[in-house]
């Protein structure tokens, strides 16, 4: 296995270089020769120290035909050095914004392979880190769809990194590369705990949780004075026209509970525990259809229940404390 | 930015599952590449090869199971044993070539990875070169020609990681791929410096069966050889070509004779040569095909040295090495001359050497001649009369001699061919008295008007004498002559025409003659331009091109230039034919208008297509609405209207934005 490790300081100038050809894209990344890279693989010097084998055979023979074959493998080398990187060129890979997972669960990305020029490439490699890469064939102006399924282990909002397209067609003696750096954010929402810990939690919130100022149910029942804290929804946008300052409906039925999901609420286990087990009771509250509303230090969500909402709840959870929001990460550390 | 470090991302690709085409692809490359040489090879080995190979593809059917470690590590052993037993080494062209096809063909059972299959398919490409080792003809060339294609279409379809393969699509790649490497082969081969090898000890191994002369003549030796049409070698002459009855190609000369077969007489190498000559020399080069001796074969009496041969006291041009591989050298010699006057007496003992109690009527006979004739020259005369006058016949098929041979053919069959002559009048002279020797080589050859050269082949061999007299030295006499005129006047099939196959291509085939002829001549050429093309043809021409190319460091800046140049100008012309399309001019036009208004505050909306926007932009107080109008209208004129006046009416867009 060739991984080139180099001094420290020689890496990091590398590393700058690499960085500030390959700025990262918002959506589309064209391979053009300056985001191209290419080197030879292992059957690459494979294949060189075998013409050398065979040169200093035809000198050692004399035989004018072994110096041909010879020289039409170092030509072969050479066209297909070419051919290699032309096989790459043009390329525009996209990222598709991907949807949210939940840490532990793979996160898929979906890309869109596409060029605009009139031949066919063949096994272009879409590749993270060092996982099987997935295929593509484009046809002439051709575009084709690529799914990378990638592992998480850590919540967060991140851009992919370490993603490579690439490709060794024709001859497999060289490998071309472009890195594809998008500043997509992939979301990855905080681990949900486990059932158990959920229930015993839920009673603590229950028991914590006194004020049920928001009732909703069937009948409407009246209006009084809207307090700081309640949803918006249920303010009562005619009586505020009417100029009688901010009113909330209230409706009379059967109650349900409306929750609070609080930082201060859940004190066990560390940051990570904490948020687990918030977003276990955010799933487990809009499961309930129950209106929840989050609590974060610094962050208020207010209570609301259906999708945006509880995505919303999530990606808070997600980004909460996240170290160093605005650095790049791979999405795996290693 | 910081970022965390990143790996070149050049590294073996993990999991990777080959598919069962590609493995059948590996099989048939491989095939391809060792069929040749199943001649080659011996027979266990090319039946393990076949056996590999279809244990290999039954495994790949689901058929029988991988062969287990225990049962392959034996295997490969007694391969490499049953290679040593065969040659009593594992070194060499061929025990190497032997003990690579064994070891290939195990490698297949274990192949089941990505990586194995290329290793295997640089093995193909491998083995390929060895072809080259027992035969470097035009004929094995294109044969390798058509296996690299395979073996890269091979490569191909691995790296391509299709499902289903596409041999059209394959082998036209690979085809595309190959041709495209031939300009950049050619800079390479004329242009990377040669070195003079050899760099190590090579066993010196014959190619395949050779024909040519041998160092001892007895009945039979030289009739066997003419058989043959294979071409012992051609000649270029840098003038005319001297006359069909003077092309005396010069090989062993043999001087001892045991009553039934003639060998050589050690020789000296000649230090002192004293020839008078008549005429001017006769310059020519010699493309000498590879026969596995030493005689290197000149035109009668050479008179130049060249490197790496020695000449004998007897004239013979000899090679200080076998003669493995084809020989191309220049010459110059003498056809009118007199030479040896000044023989060694010991030596002119041996060439009046004769068993006295063999062949006693020929020998009466020489010593009868001996009295009649006082001058040697009569005798001479008188034999050759004989051979002419009386009924003597030139055939290939003489009958059966046995016991006193000459005695046997000289007074009894009569019929005979070149060696029976000769053989015959060298004994006679011998029994005269005058000193004889026998000289084999070729008479003749047939001219290649194509190419303007001479093919000599095996049919052409023959066997003549040398006689010594007083004054003169050594004389050419033919006795073969005497008897068929015709033999040295217009060669074997005109002497022979009703009892041999026929050779030469004027007399085969009247028809495609000329067409057998330029085939000879490409031969020819190919022998003279890529065979034989060392370091001293390299630097001939690259002399005769005066492109200023002398040094190493000349031929390397040349080659690198070429190569950049051929492959940027290949680059070009992929690059101008894949280019994406280019938009229609007129949506060029269009564009550039989109841009002025946008400029003036008119954007186009995401939501609006081009007709609404610029129906929006006319509706609005804009000053020059009338030829936005008509600009509009021009658009829809060329993109939707009839083709023909597109050109003007593009013109006119273009202006009218342009005033825009």
């Amino acid at each position: 296995m060739l991984s080139v490790s180099l001094p420290a300081p020689v890496r990091r100038y590398f590393d700058n270089w690499f960085d500030s050809h390959n700025p990262p894209s918002q959506d589309a990344i064209l391979l053009h020769n300056r985001r191209l890279y290419i080197l030879p693989t292992r059957f690459g010097y494979l294949f060189a120290i075998m013409l050398l084998f065979l040169f200093f055979a035809a000198i050692n023979y004399q035989n004018s035909m072994a110096f041909m074959l010879t020289f039409m493998l170092t030509a072969l080398g050479i066209i297909s050095l070419w051919h290699t990187h032309k096989n790459l060129l043009g390329i525009t890979v996209k990222l598709m914004i991907p949807r949210p997972v939940f840490c532990g669960e793979s996160c898929e990305l979906k890309f869109e392979v596409s060029h605009a020029n009139n031949s066919k490439r063949y096994a272009i490699g879409i590749q993270y880190a060092e996982q099987v890469p997935v295929y593509v064939k484009l046809e002439p102006e051709g575009t084709s769809g690529a799914k990378l399924r990638i592992p998480t282990a850590h919540r967060g909002q991140f851009k992919p990194m370490g993603i490579t397209v690439f490709t060794r067609y024709p001859t497999g003696l060289f490998h071309a590369w472009g890195w594809l750096k998008f500043d997509v954010p992939v979301l990855i929402y905080p681990k949900p705990a486990t059932k158990a810990r959920l229930q015993q939690s839920m009673v603590e919130q229950y028991d914590g949780q006194t004020s049920t100022s928001t009732i909703e149910g069937e009948d409407f029942a009246g209006l009084r004075e809207h307090r700081e804290g309640e949803s918006l929804h249920h303010i009562s946008w005619k009586a505020y026209a009417q100029g009688k300052g901010l009113l909330t409906k209230t409706f009379q039925g059967q109650a349900r509970p409306s929750i609070w999901i609080d930082w201060n609420m859940v004190n066990e286990g560390s940051l990570e525990d904490k948020l687990s087990l918030m977003t276990a009771l955010v799933l487990a509250a809009e499961n309930e259809e129950q209106k929840y509303g989050l609590r974060l230090p610094g962050t208020l969500i207010e209570q609301d229940y259906g999708s945006a909402h509880k995505h919303a709840c999530l990606q808070a959870l997600a980004v909460f404390r996240q170290p160093d929001f605005n650095q790049e990460f791979k999405l795996e550390n290693d | 930015m910081k970022t965390t470090s990143q790996n070149l991302p050049i590294r073996s690709i993990a999991n990777e599952t080959v598919r069962r085409s590609s493995i059948f692809a590996v099989c048939f490359c491989f095939l391809c590449s060792i069929a040749p040489h199943f001649r080659n090879l011996p027979v266990w080995v090319s039946a393990i090869v076949l056996l590999a190979l279809g244990w290999r593809c039954l495994q790949n059917l689901g058929k029988v199971r991988e062969l287990p470690k225990w049962v392959l590590i034996p295997l490969v052993f007694f391969g490499g044993i049953g290679v040593f037993a065969e040659y009593w080494t594992i070194v060499g062209r061929d025990a190497g070539l032997a003990l690579l096809t064994v070891m290939t063909s195990f490698k297949f059972l274990e192949s089941r990875r990505h990586r194995d299959l290329l290793i295997l398919v640089f093995l193909s490409y491998f083995l390929i070169a060895t072809h080259f080792l027992y035969s470097q003809s035009i004929f094995t060339a294109s044969l390798m020609f058509a296996n690299l294609i395979v073996a890269t279409a091979t490569l191909i379809t691995i790296n391509q990681r299709e499902e289903k393969i596409d041999i059209r699509q394959l082998v036209g790649s690979s085809t595309r791929l190959v041709l495209l490497s031939i300009p950049l082969m050619l800079i390479l081969f004329v242009l990377v410096p040669r070195v003079p090898g050899p760099l190590w000890g090579i066993s010196s191994e014959q190619r395949g069966g050779v024909t040519g002369l041998s160092d001892h003549m007895s009945p039979g030796k030289i009739s066997n050889l003419i058989r043959s049409n294979e071409v012992a070698f051609r000649v270029d002459f840098e003038d005319r070509i001297p006359a069909q009855n003077r092309l005396y190609w010069r090989g062993p000369v043999m001087a001892r004779y045991n009553g039934y077969r003639w060998y050589q007489a050690r020789r000296q190498v000649l230090n002192r040569f004293n020839i008078v000559v008549s005429e001017p020399p006769v310059k020519y080069t010699v493309t000498l095909e590879p026969n596995g001796e030493r005689w290197l074969l000149p035109l009668d009496i050479p008179t130049k040295l060249i490197p790496d041969a020695l000449m004998t006291e007897d004239f013979q041009l000899i090679s200080t090495k076998k003669i493995n591989d084809l020989l191309r050298y220049s010459m110059e010699s003498r056809v009118a001359y007199e030479v040896g006057a000044d023989e060694d007496p010991e030596y002119l003992g041996i060439t009046l050497e004769y068993p006295e109690d063999l062949n006693p009527k020929t020998i009466t006979m020489g010593k009868s001649l001996a009295q009649r004739f006082d001058r040697n020259e009569d005798i001479i005369k008188e034999v050759l009369k004989m051979f002419r006058e009386q009924e003597y016949f030139y055939t290939l098929q003489p009958p059966t001699l046995e016991n006193d041979v000459v005695d046997e053919f000289l007074f009894n069959t009569r019929r005979g061919f070149c060696e029976h002559y000769a053989g015959s009048f060298a004994l006679l002279m011998r029994a005269a008295g005058i000193p004889a020797r026998v000289v084999t080589g070729y008479q003749g050859g047939e001219y290649n008007a194509v190419g303007n050269y001479l093919i000599v082949r095996q049919s052409d061999a023959h066997a003549w004498n040398e006689v010594w007299i007083e004054n003169r030295g050594w004389l050419r006499v033919d006795p073969t002559a005497a008897v068929s005129p015709s033999r040295i006047e217009q060669g074997l099939d005109n002497a022979l025409s009703d009892e041999t196959s026929i050779f030469r291509i004027q007399n085969r085939n009247p028809i495609f003659g000329n067409l057998l002829y330029s085939w000879d001549n490409m031969q020819h050429s190919w022998n003279d331009w890529v065979i034989n093309y060392d370091q001293r043809k390299q630097q001939n021409f690259l002399s005769k091109l005066d492109l200023g190319i002398e040094s190493w460091s000349d031929m390397v800046f040349a080659m690198v230039f070429l190569l950049a140049t051929v492959t940027g100008l290949f680059w070009f012309i992929v690059w101008y034919r894949e280019r994406p399309p280019k938009p229609e001019a007129c949506e060029v036009q269009f564009g550039r208008l989109l841009k002025k208004l946008s400029r003036r505050g008119f954007q186009k909306r995401p939501s609006e297509d081009s007709r609404a926007f610029l129906e929006r932009v006319t509706d609005r107080d804009f000053p020059q609405r009338e030829q936005l109008a008509d600009i509009v209208e021009l658009y829809n004129r060329i993109k939707y209207g009839r083709k023909g006046s597109s050109v003007r009416n593009l013109d006119s867009m273009r202006s009218l934005i342009n005033s825009l």
